[in-house]
């Protein structure tokens, strides 16, 4: 068969298939998907490897150390790494890359996802949930925070977008 | 009512992996592996972010709507267990920082997983960011100036329908009508602005195949729209004029006030002050005579709804026409104080299993209400011959 690694699904399609996921995880779990809670859950664990008694006496940290919920979320993340993986593999896209514009270096390139991933990280964590947790699982509830937070996260977006077109035009 | 299922912790983790695997599997073969495509969204050349994004949240929004017409599911209670209170101004500037950060990384949080798994370095870079990001505002929200900046502005559950005070039925459905017709207009634009931008000659502009738009899922969002008016038709819980009042025993309250909250909304009937003092967790105060306010005719169905009064109850007029089901707590707000804020006695050495346990979750409960903590059972006779009891004094209250 031949595959073409530019060829994507429709977006609409797409669109659809990952409502009918995100909807069958409402209807089994009662909550949605999200990508945030995960990563906090798995940077305790790495920081209470480091330094126990430091999240024990912070209350976020201890707190979230012990919460069930984002123990689902990583085991979900788990499963996203999985199909990321089956999917890019039978597209032909799996491939060890670094992706950027033709007008910026490699390095400039990985620190600013550094950079714009420790933001997004911070900030995700203010908004209780990213764009699959807050946008994506809330606004399919109606949720007003989460209409809240996918204009301003489309506004924050496009605000910024000229002044990073090196990196990617 | 069906769904949701709640499955078991292990089951649940099963499932976890299982719908991780769709959501990577779909957002990879949306192009979502890729930074380039996501950008593409904040210059013009490739909507596919919005259009997917949009797409799923009415796709999943429609489902639950119909589901939940149909009563086998409720969306109110879904959206009360799967989504966050809401903070304004928090939710304002964190919404803006996270789109900072996705075009910064060109990922957003989820999408980094999917680069990562597909073998893009900076894919892998970002999640490491988001990690770290993560743990460093976990570690300062809890001081003063960040908690009241993280915590401001907080409205709670705040959905839409109550937003514009539409009543909690139909709010659901008449909202994601309006989504969907809101939906179809973004993408007839959107799909108007990539062809603008791929006509200017730009070389890069179309060197990401977007896709266009097919009939059969704009006919579908539709249909599926249309059924969602229809489910307004129909009148949910449909039990309406049946009033089956059960009484509930203190015990078996206490019970789903703490392993089920969600099922249940307490009304408190007594005089406010006294409710103010001293109620059920998690009750609301509603003197008698505020009762009609709360139109528990038009009210959602999804929670049982049970009664305090100061002592037994007969149910007030107001009630009628609840479609839910309702219940009287047995004895009234009297006989939970019996049962639930006074310590009970031990029981004697060597009872039964049941009374021990019973007594255990008694106690449970008084130390959990009135943060006392009462004393465990007498452990039974060492040389008890029948060896039938098991650790009855283990661990407090950990049952």
């Amino acid at each position: 068969m031949q595959r073409d690694p530019n060829k994507f699904w429709n977006p609409y399609v797409a669109g659809v298939a990952l409502g009918l996921v995100l909807a069958t995880t409402y209807l089994v779990m009662g909550g949605g998907l999200g990508a945030s809670g995960g990563s906090l859950r798995m940077g305790i664990a790495a920081l209470s490897l480091v330094a126990p008694d430091h999240v024990a006496a912070t209350p976020a940290l201890a707190r979230a150390a012990v919460a069930e919920h984002p123990n689902w979320l990583v085991y979900e993340l788990l499963g996203v790494v999985l199909g990321g993986l089956v999917a890019a593999y039978t597209a032909g896209r799996l491939k060890r890359e670094v992706l950027k514009g033709p007008r910026i270096s490699t390095g400039s390139r990985i620190a600013l996802a550094l950079a714009g991933g420790v933001l997004m990280g911070v900030a995700a964590k203010i908004t209780r949930g990213c764009a699959s947790g807050q946008a994506l699982s809330g606004g399919a509830l109606l949720s007003v925070g989460a209409w809240i937070f996918f204009m301003a996260f489309f506004g924050g977006a496009y605000a910024l977008a000229p002044f990073v077109r090196r990196e990617w035009r | 009512m069906i769904f949701p299922i709640f499955p078991s912790h292990e089951l649940g983790l099963v499932f976890a992996v299982v719908s991780g695997f769709g959501f990577g599997f779909v957002l990879e073969r949306a192009g979502f592996g890729r930074a380039q495509k996501l950008v593409g969204q904040f210059y013009g050349y490739d909507m596919s972010v919005f259009k997917v994004m949009f797409t799923a949240v009415v796709t999943a929004m429609l489902v639950i709507v119909v589901a939940s017409g149909v009563g086998l599911t409720d969306f109110r209670l879904i959206a009360d267990h799967a989504t966050s209170a809401t903070f304004v101004v928090p939710f304002l500037v964190g919404g803006m920082l996270v789109g900072m950060g996705f075009v910064m990384s060109g990922y957003c949080p989820g999408t980094s997983y999917v680069a990562m798994a597909s073998g893009k370095v900076d894919g892998l870079v970002t999640v490491l960011g988001t990690i770290v990001g993560q743990v460093i505002w976990a570690e300062v929200e809890g001081r003063p100036g960040f908690a009241r900046f993280h915590n401001s502005t907080a409205l709670g559950s705040f959905y839409l329908w109550e937003l514009l005070h539409l009543p909690d039925r139909a709010g659901p459905a008449i909202v994601a009508v309006a989504v969907v017709l809101m939906a179809v207009g973004c993408f007839i634009g959107a799909e108007k602005l990539e062809r603008l931008f791929a006509s200017k000659a730009d070389p890069l502009a179309t060197a990401i195949p977007g896709g266009r738009p097919r009939r059969f899922v704009v006919a579908g969002l539709v249909s599926a729209a249309l059924a969602g008016v229809a489910m307004l038709a129909l009148p949910t819980g449909s039990r309406a004029g049946t009033l089956e009042v059960a009484a509930i025993s203190p015990a078996d309250l206490a019970r789903r006030v703490f392993d089920a909250p969600w099922s249940l909304r307490v009304l408190d009937l007594r005089p406010l002050a006294e409710c103010a003092a001293k109620r059920v967790p998690g009750s609301e105060c509603i003197p008698v005579d505020d009762l009609p306010k709360l139109r528990l005719a038009e009210a959602n169905a999804a929670r049982e709804i049970v009664f305090v009064g100061a002592e037994d109850l007969a149910l007030p007029p107001a009630a009628a026409g609840y479609p839910g089901k309702l219940a009287i707590l047995k004895g009234g707000w009297k006989a939970w104080e019996a049962y639930a804020l006074t310590q009970p006695a031990p029981p004697a050495p060597g009872a039964a299993l049941a009374e021990v346990e019973d007594y255990r979750f008694r106690a449970g409960i008084q130390s959990a209400l009135t943060g006392m903590k009462a004393a465990p059972p007498a452990p039974p006779p060492a040389a008890s011959s029948g060896g039938g009891t098991k650790k009855a004094g283990g661990g407090g209250c950990s049952g």
